[in-house]
């Protein structure tokens, strides 16, 4: 009863917090997940125009190998990356900001 | 029913002042020729390139905001392609995008007096209101976390 319990309910959160019921060997590498709640920059801050132009801006979502964050990292939400999108392919176009590290 | 355009075009560094100069004043007469307008004209300076382009590592950046019809833009941009200084250069509508963001804005900012009206404020936001520090909310992406 007691182990098929802990199967049950030790998968209940998220897949990556794992179970906690019967692991005894290896208890140290598992510590409890924190995780951030995501939330879109954008919306966020009500930032309702993406300009090319505001290379400060953008400089945040193309990390060192200048490509775009991807939006399960940042928590852009989906019509603000698409127009984050653009405004970082524009940018890019007239150097502002690069393509790759080099 | 004209249109609004932004032109940002990229002038080699070698090009002296007065050639930047007669460039806006090439781009000036093409509009006014083709019945537009320019609206804005905003000089940059030079900048650092993000990548080299060609023999360049700086640039000379200038943004012309532009009333015009589609024509227009495209005899512009025929005649930036052409032109050995620019080294790059950018033609984008504004005009639709613009609108887009107006609406948003006051559409926000309706709803939210319309809120506080409700709720017996004041229309506008008072300095000092608010449970949490404007800037300190902690939920944010702050560029330095990574997924594991």
């Amino acid at each position: 009863m007691n182990g098929k319990r802990g199967f049950g309910g030790g998968g209940g959160g998220r897949g990556k917090t794992a179970g906690q019921g019967g692991q005894q060997g290896k208890d140290g590498q598992r510590r409890p997940m924190f995780r951030r709640r995501k939330v879109c920059k954008f919306c966020a801050d009500k930032i309702d125009d993406i300009n090319y132009k505001d290379t400060k801006l953008l400089m945040p979502f193309v990390p060192e190998r200048a490509k775009i964050l991807p939006r399960r990292i940042s928590g852009t939400c989906a019509m603000h990356q698409r127009k984050l999108r653009t405004a970082i392919m524009r940018a890019r176009q007239l150097a502002l900001i690069p393509y790759t590290a080099e | 029913m004209t249109r609004k355009y932004e032109l940002v075009y990229v002038v080699s560094p070698d090009a002296t002042d007065a050639q930047v100069a007669d460039l806006h004043t090439q781009v000036e007469q093409i509009t006014q020729r083709l019945g537009g307008s320019i609206e804005k004209t905003d000089n940059w300076g030079r900048r650092k390139l993000a990548y080299e382009i060609g023999p360049h590592k700086e640039g000379t950046y200038v943004l012309e905001t532009i009333d015009g019809g589609g024509e227009l833009m495209k005899e512009i941009d025929r005649r930036l392609k052409v032109s050995d200084l620019i080294i790059r250069h950018l033609v984008v509508r504004i005009d639709e995008e613009q609108t887009v963001v107006n609406r948003t804005r006051s559409k926000r900012t309706e709803a939210s007096q319309r809120r506080r009206i409700a709720r017996g404020l004041p229309p506008d936001r008072q300095p000092g209101e608010g449970q949490r520090g404007d800037m300190e909310d902690d939920d944010r992406f702050d560029m330095n976390e990574v997924e594991r």
